[in-house]
């Protein structure tokens, strides 16, 4: 920790830097900045930045400067985009009181001390995340529609397309930032990318994600297009979804991970899996947290709609995937509910937590989704015991509200933050009335 | 060769215990040894070792023994240490250590000398083995000048230096062996410098006969004439780490003879994750930045002990000053705090009756006192700036910091459990600090530590020890204090205003110089007061540093002092009562509604010592006294209302010292505090009435007031009723108005504001303030709302004329029992609370942290559970109680509430209700929210009893429990939520 201050203060000196921008994130994954001179650094790391702890709770202003903002001096980049022009570099922040005690309501801190429940147990939680994103020629719509930049399907190479030389350029920033990308291609949709982060443990990838974020917006501006998160912009077409590849470690080994077990997969994995099954429905609310979240979780397109699992089933929320023999260490599940607008710190704990407690609390596995279960009829589903995610976001908001797990892990603060928030959306969402209605209903009616 | 084998008798005089058995084998020793063994920690022990080495090589034993001395020497160190014992029957070879017997231990460049000569240019394994038997040979020998010595106290500190230097030599010489060892090429090697720095006891050299070495490792390469280094530094910490590691091998690795000890590197910077070698600029860089406070402490001890001089002597003189800029630095107070804590926590249960070093009364106890001293006062004053313990004592006193009498007394303590601890782990040679409890092995304890003359006795002395040790930080850190304020006669010394300001300050006051001004005014002074304050003062001081605010707690204690003047009882119970002086001392520094209080009520200290004076005075109790106190004051009212009001101070003061003690419940604090009003409102109605005739009288209690269920600062619902006897309605009306009115003028208190609320009257505000119980009939009759119904749930007898009280109540039953209660009037209570929850929260609060009115807290308990009543009580009689839980027990128990759910609602309740006293006493104010602000929450966690920095846990506790109270209370009240309702 100490050699990385010492690190940071000799880098700004000797390249120059002009602004160090503090980074943390709000409640609801807005990454917030505030930008520094060089010589306050040194203070920053000792005495932290006083700012207003309202800004993280995603409300409005309330009170005045009542927290403080602690730079981690691990968390040290140059950003690329800036060039060479006013070098600046960013660290993420943990938010404290004035005492030092850490702000209950930094989700940074949120997953932190999830990690620290998880390391109590003796594990380490590891993530890998697949981001889905848009590409659109501008945020400006055109009849009321947004414009993709290509009209390209999955894997599509496109010669001299916008999007390949987005994502080349994209890539190189992100390694610039120390960011591993594992994989990169064109998805579905048109105007659709996605690029996959190396794993790392969780609170790495949590704050990779912030950072992918921003830089995938910059690059986007930089080459004449709009890049957006939004888990479902078009109807008709597939959303951006951020699956994500989880794994716990026991020390240098992979707990997932035993030879004997059904796809290889440990006691403990088949624990966790159950965890995630179990309340997936509470945690909705914080994976797909937009009004929006919804109208990808269920508008098909490989999104997952029912509480099932599955080895290599597409259609379920938690994959089981294949990995190559002797890759014992690589073992891992895949949630695939979280939607790329998540915040990820939040998201991440939960997944954690939920897991754990199917660890805990041992609990059995059910049966394996077989076959599409998008496919089945009600009656089927019903029968298999196949039980639906949250349809709306108010639905999810009500199961979060009675989860003792959730308010444990988040801690009442944060809880209380978000489902604030989130009702504001809901009931500012009813307000609304929709070109939908305007269509169907307005000339009959 | 048979002898006539010597009488058990004489054998048990020796001090053998297992005489047969000794009996038996004392023929295979030679005759002379006999009375060798009198001088043997365990006779038994040393006899079979005895007989086992002469096994193994009874020419090297032979030897030794036919030197009467040696003789003596060898069975005085088989009788105290196994340990050793096995290393002579591993190497008997070294049997010729005792033949050579030290006179004084050897120095660091003697011991030095003789462990390289063993190695002898050695760089393999060979040469490990011979540095650690030679290393085990002058240990052998250091062991027998300790035991051989007539006062093991005297000499302790001799002794743990020749341990440190023997240490420090076999590092050296363990370098040597790592250098020739080294496969980088050999000039580079030669340009590498590397020195270790010894922490801890090594450091101090105070070390015990096995402990880890704490070592931090420096290193850079060789500068020629010009300066120029001859090697990259990179390069030269590359080659210095091997040589650390190298050099950690030869004396820890496992070889034939077995490892010396462990070397401890983990206090170097960054700790466990740091580089284990660092060069002289990249440490100052570290210590300059980033060292945490403790590591400074650790830094006190650092002594170059081993490897290149110069680079050490270097890194001591970059590194050390900074040790004493630390009690300067932000955070110190904490971080004194939490070192105390580790001093005092974490001893396993098993231990706590046996630990010698940890835990009140243990050898850390004095190391952290003394350590704390210096670093106060080595920021200014080089003299104290000492490595050892003891050394640093006596520099304390010698230049003024502890008196010399108490320096003396505690460097005795001290040595003693240093002693202790020595022969403790000499026995096996084992890294211990638990006094044994095999009562043999205690009785070995006491013979070889020449401490006492049995067991007993030495658990004994030890006990007595341990007590004046637990005193020691009182006496050498607070004591000294007065010192700078009043002339102690006493004392031979005074610490000037910015020596005792540095302590306070370090000691958690927060305005020091206010302080020391209260110090001054309680100790100066030639009463006899003052020379009782001056001995009992540094205790309370500590006492009230562990507080919360012990600045105010330092201000009250003053004041109350000052009041108390020269009471004997006072001062005795200061003095001789630990239990009540630590109350006092609690309770000033936690709330400010007891130290305004207690400005009246000075004598009340005395209750702190005895429990029984801290439980609430009965009812009956109260009411005798009220009468009492009208009788006495005959003909005065007003000085007969103050008397009465007086009362009810000092009766609510010894509710909240019980409260903060712990001595009640929050559920007994209400009862008696609703007790203790409607006692004061029955004296002083008395007077009210003087001239009035010819009508009943009396006060209902309502709200909480009727639910028994006051807190601190609570308003009083009440209402009044009259009944005309022989006076006509009108006029009884006006007699009762002028009750009333004279009622509120003669309870008027501005010290403990008693607010009578009579707003749940009928009509409210605009309604009479009192009317006759056929005009409550009446009204009721023709106009009951279902708020006025659910108000009089919680009516009950105050004060005044009970038949009339019970006939209002009697009549009350009717609205408040109903037979049965319309659907609309049930929508209509809901309807109010939602409006309530909507509208009476003040503007900006956060309805999450109001204590009253807020999410799950006191209201939404009260009035689910009052609507039960509406509902039910007429069916279920036990629900016919003005008391929340009460009723919400009958709930339970007629299954109208699962107990599940009633658990939920029954903690938000309490946490509510326990928090809002708290805030009260803690501010002297009333409040309703629970407090965002720090030091203000971590005021209230303290009285709720969590430890110290429980701020964010009770904030957490308070927010989930009444988080999931208000589930329960919506689904129970407004009921399961229609599906089509949206939120």
């Amino acid at each position: 920790m100490d050699k990385q201050r010492d690190f940071v203060l000799r880098t700004i000196e000797e390249r120059g830097v002009k602004f160090v921008r503090l980074w943390f994130t709000d409640v609801v994954g807005t990454l917030k900045s505030v930008a520094l001179a060089p010589a306050e650094v040194e203070g920053a790391f000792t005495e932290g930045v006083g700012f207003d702890g309202s800004a993280i709770e995603g409300l409005t202003r309330t009170s005045e400067a009542d927290v403080l903002a602690i730079p981690d001096p691990t968390t040290f980049q140059i950003l690329p985009w800036r060039g060479d022009v006013d070098p600046t570099a960013r660290m993420f922040c943990d938010i404290t009181t004035p005492d030092g005690q850490p702000a209950m309501a930094d989700p940074r801190n949120v997953l932190k001390r999830t990690l620290a429940k998880a390391a109590d147990r003796g594990f380490t939680f590891y993530t890998h995340p697949e981001i889905e994103f848009y590409l659109l020629k501008s945020s400006q719509m055109e009849n009321g529609q947004p414009v993709p930049v290509d009209r390209a399907g999955y894997f599509d190479n496109v010669p001299g397309g916008t999007a390949h030389d987005f994502r080349r350029r994209s890539v190189r920033m992100l390694e610039d930032l120390g960011i591993s990308v594992e994989f990169s291609h064109h998805e579905a949709g048109p105007g659709q990318n996605e690029i996959d982060l190396r794993y790392a443990d969780a609170l790495t990838t949590a704050d990779n994600i912030m950072t992918f974020r921003t830089v995938v917006k910059e690059v986007a501006i930089e080459q004449g297009c709009y890049a957006t998160f939004m888990p479902k912009p078009f109807s008709g077409q597939p959303g951006s979804g951020m699956h994500t590849h989880v794994s716990l470690f026991e020390g240098d080994s992979n707990a997932f991970y035993d030879a004997s077990g059904e796809y290889q997969l440990s006691r403990i994995g088949r624990q966790f899996v159950a965890g995630l099954l179990q309340h997936a429905p509470e945690i909705t609310a914080i994976t797909n947290q937009f009004i929006n979240s919804y109208k990808r979780l269920w508008g098909g397109d490989e999104a997952p709609s029912y509480l099932t699992w599955g080895h290599n089933n597409r259609s379920a929320l938690v994959r089981v995937p294949i990995y190559k023999p002797g890759k014992g260490q690589s073992a891992r599940v895949e949630y695939r509910a979280l939607d790329s607008a998540a915040n990820p710190y939040l998201a991440y704990s939960l997944i954690l937590a939920a897991g754990l407690k199917g660890i805990e609390e041992g609990y059995e596995l059910p049966a394996e989704a077989d076959g599409d279960v998008w496919n089945m009829s009600d009656g089927e589903r019903r029968a298999l015991g196949y039980a639906p995610l949250p349809a709306s976001l108010d639905r999810a908001l009500r199961l979060m509200e009675e989860s003792e797990l959730v308010a444990e892990t988040l801690g009442e603060h944060v809880f209380n933050f978000v489902l604030a928030n989130k009702r504001r959306d809901v009931a500012e969402y009813r307000a609304q009335v929709t070109p939908y209605e305007l269509a169907s209903n307005l000339e009959i009616l | 060769m048979s002898r006539p084998a010597p009488k058990l008798s004489e054998l048990a005089r020796l001090g053998f215990s297992e005489l047969s058995e000794a009996g038996r084998l004392i023929g295979e020793v030679p005759e002379s040894t006999l009375p060798l063994f009198a001088g043997a920690a365990d006779p038994d022990a040393a006899l079979r070792l005895l007989i086992r080495l002469r096994e193994r090589s009874a020419a090297d034993v032979d030897r030794v023994l036919a030197d009467p001395e040696s003789a003596e020497r060898l069975v005085r160190l088989i009788g105290a240490s196994e340990g050793l014992a096995d290393f002579l029957l591993r190497r008997p070879e070294a049997l010729d250590a005792l033949e050579h017997p030290l006179l004084v231990p050897l120095d660091h460049d003697a011991a030095r000398a003789v462990l390289a000569d063993a190695v002898d240019g050695g760089a393999d394994e060979v040469a490990w083995v011979r540095l650690r038997v030679a290393y085990r040979r002058e240990l052998t020998r250091l062991a027998s000048w300790d035991l051989s010595s007539s006062d093991a106290v005297a000499v302790l500190d001799t002794v743990a230096a020749g341990l440190a230097d023997l240490a420090s030599a076999a590092l050296d010489v363990a370098i040597e062996i790592a250098r020739r060892a080294s496969r980088f090429p050999a000039e580079q090697v030669a340009a590498t410098r590397f020195s270790i720095i010894a922490m801890g006891k090594t450091g101090a050299r105070e070390l015990n006969y096995l402990s880890d070495i704490d070592v931090i490792y420096v290193g850079d390469a060789r500068r020629d004439a010009d300066g120029t280094p001859v090697l990259g530094d990179d390069r030269a910490v590359e080659i210095a780490t091997r040589l650390a590691i190298d050099t950690q091998r030869v004396v820890s690795e496992l070889a034939v003879e077995p490892a010396l000890w462990e070397v401890d590197a983990n206090l170097r910077p960054e700790g466990k994750d740091g580089a284990l070698v660092r060069t002289l600029d990249s440490h100052r860089a570290y210590y300059d930045r980033w060292a945490k406070n403790w590591e400074f402490q650790a830094l006190l001890k650092a002594r170059p002990v081993a490897g290149d001089a110069d680079l050490g002597d270097e890194y001591l003189q970059r590194i050390w000053p900074l040790v004493w800029t630390s009690a300067g630095r932000d955070g110190f107070v904490e971080s004194v705090q939490g070192m105390r804590e580790r001093v005092t926590d974490n001893i396993p249960a098993d231990e706590v009756d046996v630990q010698i070093k940890l835990g009140p009364g243990g050898l850390r106890d004095v190391e952290f006192t003394i350590q704390l001293l210096q670093l106060v006062h080595g920021q200014h004053d080089e003299s104290v700036r000492r490595r050892s313990t003891l050394d640093a004592l006596e520099a304390l006193a010698g230049s003024g910091y502890v008196g010399r009498a108490e320096a003396a007394e505690f460097s005795r303590d001290y040595r003693t459990l240093r002693v202790l601890e020595h022969r403790i782990q000499l026995s096996r040679m084992r890294r211990t600090h638990l006094m044994p409890r095999d009562p043999d092995a205690l009785r070995a304890l006491a013979r070889t530590s020449g401490l006492a003359a049995s067991g007993d006795a030495l658990i004994e002395a030890w006990q007595r020890i341990k007590i004046e040790v637990r005193g020691l930080h009182e006496r050498l850190f607070y004591r000294p204090l007065l010192s700078a304020v009043a002339g102690l006669p006493d004392e031979d010394f005074q610490l000037t205003s910015e020596q005792a300001e540095a302590r306070l300050s370090a000691a958690g006051f927060r305005d020091p110089r206010g302080a020391l001004h209260h110090i001054a005014a309680l100790t100066s002074g030639v009463s006899r007061r003052a020379a009782i304050q001056r001995t009992l003062l540094p205790v309370m001081l500590s006492w009230l540093s562990d507080g919360p605010d012990p600045d105010y707690g330092l201000l009250a204690f003053r004041r109350l002092s000052d009041d108390l003047g020269e009471a004997y009882w006072f001062l005795r119970m200061l003095r001789d009562s630990a239990g009540g002086a630590r109350r006092l001392t609690d309770v000033l520094s936690s709330s400010r509604f007891v130290g305004v209080l207690f400005e009246r009520f000075p004598e009340a200290a005395a209750w702190l010592e005895n429990d029984s004076e801290l439980r609430p005075r009965s009812a009956a109790l109260l009411a005798e006294e009220t009468a009492a106190t009208l009788a006495r004051h005959r003909g005065d009212v007003d000085a007969a209302a103050l008397a009465l009001r007086t009362a009810r101070r000092r009766e609510v003061l010894r509710l909240a010292l019980a409260g903060i003690v712990g001595v009640i419940t929050v559920e007994e604090l209400g009862r008696s505090l609703s007790e203790i009003t409607a006692t004061l409102i029955d004296g002083i109605l008395t007077l009210a009435r003087r001239d009035t005739e010819g009508l009943e009288f009396a006060v209902i209690a309502m709200g909480r007031f009727g639910g028994g269920e006051l807190g601190f600062g609570s308003d009083a619902d009440i209402l009044y009723v009259h009944r005309p006897t022989s006076a006509t309605p009108e006029d009884a009306q006006k007699q009762a108005e002028k009750i009333v009115r004279e009622l509120i003028r003669l309870s008027e208190d501005l010290r403990l504001p008693l607010e009578l609320d009579a707003g749940l009257r009928p009509e409210g505000k605009n309604g009479p303030l009192v009317r006759s119980l056929d005009s409550y009939r009446a009204y009721y009759a023709r106009w009951s709302l279902t708020w006025e119904a659910q108000a009089l749930l919680r009516a009950s007898v105050a004060a005044g004329d009970r038949d009339l009280a019970l006939d209002f109540l009697h009549m009350a039953d009717d609205i408040r029992y109903p037979a049965s209660i319309p659907e609309a009037d049930v929508r209509e209570v809901k309807r109010i609370k939602a409006r309530v929850e909507s509208e009476r929260l003040p503007r900006g609060a956060d309805p999450a942290r109001h204590l009253k009115l807020g999410r799950g807290s006191l209201s939404d308990v009260e009035w689910l559970v009052q609507l039960i009543q509406l509902q039910h009580a007429a069916a279920v009689p036990a629900l016919r109680t003005t008391s929340t839980l009460d009723a919400l027990a009958a709930a339970v128990a007629a299954d109208l509430v699962s107990a599940a759910d009633a658990d939920r609602l029954r903690d938000a309740w309490l946490i509510a209700s326990r928090a809002r006293s708290a805030l009260t006493l803690w501010t002297a104010k009333t409040g309703d929210v629970l407090p965002t602000e720090r030091q203000a929450l971590e005021g209230v966690a303290r009285l709720l009893a969590y430890p110290a920095g429980g701020a964010n846990a009770l904030d957490e506790d308070y927010l989930r429990t009444t988080r999931v109270a208000r589930q329960v209370f919506e689904t129970l009240f407004y009921g399961p939520r229609l599906s089509s309702t949206q939120r």
